[in-house]
């Protein structure tokens, strides 16, 4: 597998017209000079609930959730979906030895790439996957799950890298090197975490899979003394904090408007962009495309939402494989 | 009958620029019988894409589907969750595989669908969407409609059971390995039985024999050496590794021109027609 073939940058205006076809820029530059900037993001897998191998979704890119942030020279990936496995290689490629995996939730899509992650062949590396806490099955049974007989030929306990598992509170703070970390709960089935990561006065905020202002609440495991109104609101406060003053925020945007199913929880583009005006946030990713979105729907989104987009005061973003934000 | 293939890699998706000509989708294969019969072979995430041109097709209350799995690796289950068929009421859909390690197919397959992994309606409860049968066995002869077929155990590494299968209808014919290794010159006897003059063979290529191999799989050489043994049409190299590219696919075909076998390899979207 190849790295990316496309580098943009934030604010290219080219990139924010829509799909640019297929340029080809074949490497990124990791080197660290003395301009590198404080947070790179890189874009891995943008497609929500399963990979698409489909010449329609080429453009935009048919692998499941995967962000690679380098922040400081700590290397940060945002979950384990197929995208994982490009992602993997390049960190191979450059000798990087600890790796923090920031895991919004363990359904399929956004766990499926982990087997795959070629970091888990190397001796001397660690891998921590943080993620909320899950009292049963643990974060540990869940992947250990996944590579269990007779799913998967290699079981988890033969890793050859040290593998860690953290799992969080809601609300909790920790640093990764001069990184600081939030994880916030987020309305989606099961347990879900969204993250704020913070470095050199540069904010990504990752709140993704969430549905933001639907009724329906989705959680599970949650305090009964407090009503359904109540969580929800809680739930969507957050969402705010953690977007507040982001540059980069990634959103759930896997429906629009007249595909919504209340059921689901996923979000639509109107709901992260009233979110970001609120929050101040200066740009919004959509993200967690869904399948069947093929590139020249994605064009349409980002037309269609342009002139809301610019009332609100948000830069509005595709997130497309192989992408790199540097901030 | 009718062969289509909607997933041919191995082990896990990749769809990227370099794959886009033989495919990125795990392996699925479409089979239509003389009279209509719709048999699949394994459900990777192809099996998502073959349920929407089914639906698109009028797939709906009442309709039957057979879907035959070689084993449980997930690259070859994986799609299950996401084939909308399975979710109309009043449709039929039979699943039929290996028992593994004293747990049951069913049971086994239902972990897929545990909570904590997946958002999508359980259903294998009655109550939800499709009729839902599922078959259990390791060595088995039947036929479905006018499509004759019959399992056998291949060889795949350490995975408990694996199930080859023979397809015949209508005077054509077609074996299908799509995992399978030959560390054991006995590993050999039960693909040979099953491959023994068919018109297509569609074969586990996920090595090659310059590389590091992984564990329980066969190379191109070898999907050809069983051709030949087992006096085969053709030979479709198939499960290709998530990393190789179009252009080395190309090659490998390339390698085999002029061999008296005809050899090609599985391209995603490709239809081939068998008959006598």
């Amino acid at each position: 597998m190849q790295l990316p073939q496309v580098l943009v940058k934030s604010g290219d205006p080219i990139y924010i017209a829509g799909h640019m076809g297929a340029p080809k820029v074949p490497t990124i530059d990791h080197q660290p000079t003395d301009a590198t900037p404080t947070m790179k993001i890189l874009f891995w897998g943008v497609r929500g609930s399963f990979p698409v191998a489909e010449a329609y979704a080429t453009g935009y890119g048919g692998n499941t959730p995967c962000l690679e942030i380098d922040a400081a020279g700590q290397s940060i990936i945002i979950d384990a979906g197929t995208g994982i496995r490009g992602a993997g290689q390049a960190l191979v490629a450059r000798g990087v030895e600890q790796i923090d995996l920031l895991l919004s939730h363990t359904h399929w899509d956004h766990i499926q790439g982990f087997p795959y992650f070629p970091p888990l062949d190397e001796e001397s590396v660690t891998v921590r996957v943080h993620g909320l806490r899950h009292s049963s099955p643990s974060l540990h049974e869940v992947f250990s799950g996944q590579q269990q007989a007779p799913f998967s030929p290699r079981p988890l306990a033969k890793v050859r890298a040290k593998l860690e598992f953290i799992e969080h509170e809601d609300g909790d703070q920790f640093h990764l090197g001069e990184t600081k970390v939030t994880c916030r709960r987020l309305n989606h089935p099961g347990i879900t975490a969204g993250y704020r990561v913070e470095s050199g006065g540069h904010v990504l905020a990752y709140i993704c899979d969430t549905d933001l202002d639907g009724d329906v609440l989705h959680v599970d495991g949650l305090d009964q003394a407090v009503d359904d109104a109540g969580w929800l609101e809680q739930l969507r406060q957050n969402a705010r904090d953690l977007g507040h003053s982001a540059d980069v925020m990634v959103c759930d945007t896997f429906f629009l408007p007249e595909e919504f199913e209340p059921l689901w929880g996923h979000s639509c583009p109107d709901e992260f962009l009233r979110l970001a005006a609120e929050v101040d946030a200066a740009g919004i990713w959509l993200f967690h495309h869904r399948p069947g979105r093929a590139d020249s729907d994605m064009d349409g989104i980002l037309e269609r939402y342009r002139s809301a987009a610019v009332a609100e005061g948000v830069q509005l973003h595709a997130a497309r494989e192989g992408v790199e934000v540097s901030l | 009958m009718r062969v289509k293939l909607w997933g041919t890699r191995g082990s896990v998706s990749n769809p990227s620029a370099g794959t886009r000509r033989y495919g990125g989708n795990t392996s699925c294969v479409e089979i239509r019988g003389t009279a209509g019969e719709v048999v699949i072979l394994d459900a990777g995430f192809g099996l998502h894409w073959l349920g929407q041109r089914l639906m698109g097709e009028g797939f709906s209350s009442g309709s039957e589907a057979h879907v035959l799995l070689s084993h449980l690796h997930w690259d070859h289950i994986q799609g299950l969750p996401f084939f909308t068929p399975m979710l109309v009421e009043g449709n039929h859909i039979c699943v039929y595989g290996p028992g593994v390690n004293g747990q049951g197919l069913k049971d086994a397959l239902m972990c897929q669908m545990e909570r904590a992994y997946c958002p999508v309606p359980n259903f294998f409860d009655d109550s939800i969407g499709a009729r839902l049968t599922v078959h259990e066995f390791d060595n088995a002869s039947f036929t479905i409609g006018g499509v004759e077929i019959r399992a056998r155990q291949i060889h795949h590494g350490d995975a408990a059971v694996c199930l080859g299968y023979r397809i015949e209808n209508d005077g054509g014919s077609l074996a299908y390995l799509p995992d399978v290794d030959y560390t054991d010159p006995e590993h050999l006897e039960s693909a040979l039985d099953l491959a023994e003059g068919v018109d297509l063979l569609i074969h586990d290529s996920l090595n090659r024999e310059d590389e590091e191999p992984v564990k329980g799989h066969a190379t191109d050489a070898d999907a050809v050496r069983v051709g030949e043994q087992a006096g085969v049409e053709q030979v479709m190299l198939f499960h290709h590794h998530p990393d190789r590219s179009d252009d080395e696919i190309d090659a490998v075909v390339a390698s085999y021109a002029g061999h008296r076998i005809r050899v090609s390899a599985a391209a995603q979207g490709d239809e081939i027609r068998l008959s006598s």
